[in-house]
């Protein structure tokens, strides 16, 4: 161990030495994924449960989180005047950043805490190392085709996420008044730009990669028995959740670049 | 294998709805921005843009028919917007129509308005550079306001002046509180609706008249259209004039009367002359004067006498009693 190393704090230095064997992980992920051979049976089954079976969860806290925005921002739109403006502003704040994020906080949730365990447990009950003994690569099938599938499903739920989350908006201002499907969406698509879909969809690729790759390295690297899958689920969803603010504040601030 | 299968297709499904969805998504943002259908390029120049950017959209009379494709300085007063315009908007669009910059609502988005001018103009080609209208803007709305403002405040102190001299003015104080001037005023008022009918019956009695007038009846009438009464009307004013020719002679004949009479006091010549001046003359008159009057005394007693003598009484008793007959027959009468 270096000098330098030693004069760390203990939890500085375990911060540390997580994110640079994560980034390590990260990279092996990139080496491994395009590189034959390719786990195609495995990477579609895992879309089937990362993708499809979070589509009920995904889409109902959506639904909510469109109707329950619409009726609070009513009667603060309705004291200013601009109620006209609701569809609009409600489907800005949804495709710009509530979708995404509320999506990729329960897909973290969901996802990132299963890949967890399932992998920890593999590891603690040594599934991982019978799978090296009999010649089939674990990185590759276990993390390659978890965190590939992570990385291009959370996009597809987000946009399906963000068409329920303006449904659930449409009835909601129908609530209060009559507003037609047609002009509703019209006022949302008057309103959005290339600029608002096009960086939002982008970001939601590497939200799913974060969520992936940390979900399969908590769970990759477990140990201490039972106790460590517990941990290690626990752990993929906090820093992925984490993980996923971090990246949208990036995002954001390179959004404004251009 | 048949549960593997199910789900290749419920992932299937669930990819390809969301690739469509955005798709769709971006289809609709491309179409808005009129990035898919065939479009022109059109420019005009404003002096300061008020935010408006690339990307935003242009309206002919209110319907969206383009967007902002740049937006360059042409020097440090000129500002060049260049607008991507549907091209089927070419045979629509004249060249002198009028860009001017505008908000989408209240608080909505810059937007640059074409609005149609009049008089005949040729159609729009690619290229082409729009006349502008420059916004109202806010700060100078600002300073208008701030000028009416300023107007209303002295306005507000003389109606304020003008009140306080109303509320402390004695004449006016007495005039409000002087309770005949009800009743003077309600009296004028019921002689004013008295005098309006009559007028409106004056008024009833002439429209009659004229109707009967243009129906060829009436005195009216006949004043209007006997043509024997119009010929006595000109003899009668021939007559007057005559009349008027000899009251003309008349008074020149006085006047040389007047003239000779005068002519005669001046020169002290003449009998008025005499009457007038000569005291003597004056004197024998007045005595001749004196002397006619006794005779007439003395001649009215000798009358008198003769009255009273008893050849004569008979004959003034006769005519006493028909004088008294007269009267009678007059009385009955």
């Amino acid at each position: 161990m270096a000098k330098f190393e030693l004069t760390l704090p203990e939890n500085t230095r375990r911060f540390l030495h997580d994110a640079g064997e994560l980034s390590r992980f990260a990279a092996r992920f990139f080496a491994e994924g395009f590189s034959p051979r390719y786990e195609v049976l495995e990477f579609v089954r895992q879309c089937f449960v990362v993708g499809y079976k979070s589509l009920p969860l995904a889409g109902l806290t959506a639904f909510i989180m469109g109707l329950v925005l619409t009726m609070q921002l009513h009667p603060t739109m309705v004291y200013y005047g601009v109620e006209a403006m609701i569809p609009a502003m409600v489907g800005i704040s949804i495709v710009r950043e509530i979708g995404p994020i509320l999506t990729a906080l329960i897909f973290a949730g969901k996802i990132g805490s299963s890949i967890g365990a399932e992998l920890g447990s593999m590891k603690v009950t040594e599934q991982i190392d019978a799978m090296e003994v009999s010649g089939t690569n674990p990185f590759k099938y276990l993390v390659v085709t978890r965190t590939l599938a992570a990385t291009l499903m959370l996009p597809i739920l987000v946009i399906i996420a963000d068409a329920i989350s303006l449904y659930g908006s449409y009835l909601g201002i129908n609530i209060y008044e009559n507003v037609s499907f047609y002009l509703f969406f019209k006022q949302i698509f008057d309103h959005l730009l290339f600029m608002d879909v096009v960086p939002a969809v982008i970001k939601t690729f590497f939200f799913g990669f974060a969520v992936g790759i940390i979900g399969c390295y908590k769970g990759y690297y477990s140990s201490k028995g039972t106790e460590g899958v517990g941990r290690s689920a626990n752990s993929a969803v906090v820093v992925s959740s984490v993980m996923i603010f971090i990246l949208d504040l990036l995002a954001v601030q390179i959004t404004d670049l251009l | 294998m048949q549960k593997h299968t199910a789900n290749s297709v419920k992932l299937g499904v669930f990819v390809l709805a969301g690739i469509f969805l955005l798709v769709l998504t971006l289809y609709i943002l491309g179409k808005n921005k009129g990035m898919f259908g065939a479009s022109f390029d059109l420019k005009t120049h404003f002096r300061a843009v008020n935010g408006l950017v690339k990307g935003n959209n242009v309206r002919f009379s209110g319907i969206d028919i383009g967007s902002v494709k740049n937006i360059v300085f042409v020097n440090d007063t000129v500002i060049e917007v260049t607008m991507s315009i549907e091209r089927k908007m070419k045979s629509i669009i004249r060249s002198n129509a009028v860009a001017s910059l505008g908000t989408d609502g209240l608080i909505g988005n810059r937007v640059v308005n074409i609005a149609p001018a009049r008089g005949e103009a040729p159609l729009i080609k690619e290229g082409d550079l729009l006349p502008s209208k420059d916004e109202i803007n806010t700060d100078e709305m600002l300073q208008t306001l701030r000028r009416t403002n300023d107007n209303v405040a002295v306005i507000a102190e003389e109606l304020r002046s003008t009140i306080h001299r109303i509320n402390t003015s004695a004449q006016l104080t007495e005039l409000l509180e002087d309770r005949t001037m009800s009743a003077n005023l309600k009296a004028s008022f019921a002689h004013l609706h008295e005098a309006t009918e009559k007028a409106s019956a004056l008024m009833t009695d002439a429209s009659a008249t004229l109707t009967l007038a243009s129906q060829g009846k009436g005195a009216l009438a006949t004043l209007l259209t006997d043509t024997t009464l119009s010929q006595e009307i000109r003899q009668v004013v021939k007559k007057i004039k005559q009349v008027e020719e000899s009251a003309d002679r008349l008074a020149n004949d006085l006047n040389q009367v007047v003239v000779s009479v005068d002519k005669d006091y001046n020169t002290g010549q003449g009998t008025v002359n005499a009457l007038m001046k000569d005291s003597l003359m004056a004197a024998q008159l007045r005595q001749t004067i004196d002397n006619v009057e006794k005779g007439t005394e003395t001649f009215s007693q000798n009358m008198e006498a003769l009255k009273h003598n008893f050849l004569f009484k008979r004959y003034f008793k006769k005519i006493e009693k028909e004088e008294k007959k007269k009267a009678v027959q007059k009385k009955s009468q």
